[in-house]
């Protein structure tokens, strides 16, 4: 593509759409010589969405932010800011406000400094961004701070004037990669909050990157999980949660992770069952032939302990560890070798050693075949 | 939960036995050192002071002296009344003021220059991507191992091909070759966090922009010693100086005074003289920049 006639071209499909997508990412590739970063992105980001990138680390959530800011080249592919094509336009011109990890803030200038700077290089008049600095300031709860220097201050103070310095020019959109990693537990929580509700009073789109699954699911509109470079699914968090596309998402989402058990499909007299350490009958069965090989995900909380001796229970194990979390227990259970991990409300009922019963509802089945893509259909 | 009375009782070990270094010095079982020790370390530092410090001492006394007072005996070291004839005569009849002048403008200048383009070029070998770019560097590297002696000669021809043998040029231009200063703005620059330039380019500002307004700032007290070091290294320079040019309105401080020294005698007294009243710029740069000097020191050991 020639790159000076792309600063204007439109993205042919936002043309008949009400609203252009706030951030677009078509087929977006990253390689390093032979090593591949990002493979094939596509991606819709509406206007005044709050989208987490979600993934475990060098997965490629960053590299997506970086190409979005223009910090990094896409390998392949294109980016749109707002329908327009971005690909060879440089990361002033972008109308995106990055937040870094460590803050980024410039050591030498005073938070009033660091927050207006982004004004000063544009040239705006010294009065209007003295203004815009002191608005900025209150809506941060920052105005105490203004003369301070960056090491005078906390780390959520810090996080906050990295807020105040991207929020200032009121860019099409907030890029954050991973603002909250630096903090301390909880610090992370109340920013969090802090961070929603600031989100909801400026309705900006907001696109976050973490690693953590709580901040993804407590913050995002919706999600989209990444491994290996590639987009796993993109979805609300119930989405995510209740219906996972695949073992990774499955496993990588929930704590503790869902339980994968190994098996095949059975078809016999119309009726369709799960074989593996236990057998259990499907009702929304995976339109596969009988032998199929595939694997069984359910929740630890979907799995309900009933003592040894309850007629009808789907399976019995052996209880190998208790861990009491508080509120609930962890309990690791031995199914033949095969182990699971079940959630119960309350803690000490049950203790390391003993036999119990399992019971495992139907309609909280996960079933993946071989590969790991869901089988099950929709329902 | 066990009562003490219930557990097992403490294990509680003998004081160990003195050591031989302990029995012989004293001192504590932590290893803080004796008073005998103690006593030790001050006699070398005090006798190493005296060495170091006794020629100074010497100079400064020779300086204050008329020329025939120096080889009287016994020799005073403290004249009294000091005789400052030998500073008059240096400073009001002899070239020693514009030997002066000339160390401080084509120090300054070179210093002023050198800073500039090293932190410059460190920028660019430390953050910018281009071709070549680490070949130059290893190339830059390979000039610091080749002993200035070697280059003499080269410089020379090279400084007359260029017409500007014998003029301020010649002694201001070489000095800027000197890699060292872009070895270090390189290895200093490339400490700096990724995101703060990233953060930088997104706020808007252009490449020299980051270079002026966040780099240059973040690395003043490198700058610093970078300027401390260039400018002793000029001060002091002889060699090239002394090649570089032969109008003696040119010479700078270290040849001047090497010039003083005719075939058959020396002032000893005026040589000093120009000795110490030579030392003094240097001396006053030290006391005024050494706090960047400690801090420089200790920058690397903490956590930033």
């Amino acid at each position: 593509m020639n790159p000076t006639d792309t600063s204007t071209a439109t993205h042919p499909a936002a043309a008949q759409a009400d609203l252009p997508y706030a951030i677009e990412l078509v087929g977006v590739n990253k390689r390093y010589g032979a090593l591949t970063v990002l493979e094939h992105v596509d991606l819709e980001i509406e206007p005044g969405e709050f989208v987490v990138l979600l993934g475990p680390s060098g997965c490629g959530k960053s590299t997506i932010l970086k190409i979005i800011a223009g910090l990094e080249d896409a390998s392949g592919g294109e980016v749109y800011i707002q329908d327009r094509l971005v690909n060879y336009v440089r990361p002033k011109d972008r109308d995106v406000s990055m937040v870094f990890q460590n803050y980024a803030l410039y050591p030498h200038m005073t938070v009033a400094a660091n927050i207006g700077f982004p004004l000063k290089m544009r040239k705006v008049a010294r009065d209007v961004v003295a203004q815009r600095v002191t608005e900025v300031a209150a809506l941060l709860e920052l105005g105490q701070q203004l003369t301070k220097y960056p090491e005078q201050l906390s780390g959520g103070q810090r996080q906050r004037v990295a807020l105040g310095r991207a929020i200032i020019r009121d860019p099409v959109a907030f890029l954050m990669d991973e603002p909250l990693s630096n903090l301390d537990a909880i610090l992370r929580v109340q920013m969090r909050s802090e961070l929603l509700q600031l989100h909801r009073r400026v309705g900006k789109t907001t696109i976050y990157v973490t690693h953590d699954q709580v901040e993804a699911m407590t913050m995002a509109d919706r999600i989209v999980v990444l491994k290996d470079g590639a987009v796993q699914q993109i979805g609300t968090t119930r989405e995510i949660y209740s219906r996972p596309a695949n073992t990774f998402v499955a496993t990588f989402v929930g704590s503790p992770q869902m339980n994968l058990l190994p098996g095949h499909i059975e078809r016999r007299d119309g009726s369709v069952a799960f074989v593996g350490v236990v057998r259990i009958g499907l009702d929304a069965a995976p339109p596969v032939e009988d032998g199929t090989q595939v694997t069984l995900g359910i929740r630890p909380e979907d799995i309900r302990l009933r003592s040894a001796e309850t007629p009808g229970a789907d399976a019995v194990a052996t209880v190998r560890l208790v861990e009491d979390v508080g509120a609930e227990d962890f309990v690791t259970v031995d199914i033949d070798g095969t182990r699971c991990v079940v959630r119960v409300a309350g803690h000490g009922s049950v203790s390391e050693g003993t036999t119990v019963a399992l019971e495992i509802p139907r309609d909280v089945l996960h079933v993946f075949g071989a590969d790991g893509t869901r089988m099950d259909p929709a329902p | 939960m066990t009562t003490r009375a219930t557990r097992a009782p403490r294990v509680r070990p003998e004081r160990p036995a003195p050591t031989l270094r302990e029995r012989l010095f004293g001192g504590g079982a932590a290893g803080e050192p004796s008073r005998f020790e103690r006593a030790l370390y001050h006699l070398v530092l005090i006798a190493s002071c005296i060495v170091l410090v006794g020629p100074f001492l010497m100079v400064i006394s020779a300086s204050l002296k008329e020329s025939g007072q120096l080889f009287e005996y016994p020799p005073r070291w403290l004249p009294f009344p000091p005789y400052l004839g030998q500073y008059e005569k240096l400073l009001t009849d002899s070239a020693f003021p514009r030997w002066m002048f000339n160390t401080l403008f084509v120090g300054t200048i070179v210093t002023v220059a050198k800073v500039f383009l090293d932190s410059m070029a460190g920028y660019a070998f430390a953050k910018l991507h281009f071709v070549g770019r680490n070949v130059f560097f290893l190339l830059m590297i390979a000039m610091l191992l080749v002993p200035y002696g070697a280059i003499i000669l080269p410089l020379y021809t090279v400084s007359h091909a260029l017409g500007i043998h014998d003029t301020y040029l010649a002694l201001i231009l070489p000095p800027l070759c000197n890699p060292l200063g872009v070895f270090l703005m390189r290895q200093v620059i490339s400490m700096l966090p990724r995101d703060l330039e990233n953060a930088a380019r997104l706020d808007g500002v252009s490449e020299f922009g980051i270079y002026r307004r966040i780099v240059l700032p973040l690395i003043k007290p490198s700058l610093v010693v970078l300027a401390i070091i260039t400018f002793t290294d000029m001060y002091m320079s002889f060699i090239w100086p002394l090649v570089a040019v032969r109008d003696t309105d040119l010479q700078v401080l270290t040849v001047g005074v090497a010039s003083m020294r005719n075939m058959t005698s020396v002032n000893f007294s005026l040589w000093s003289a120009a000795a110490v009243l030579g030392m003094v710029p240097l001396a006053l740069a030290f006391f005024l920049f050494q706090r960047q000097f400690q801090a420089r020191s200790i920058a690397g050991a903490l956590k930033q």
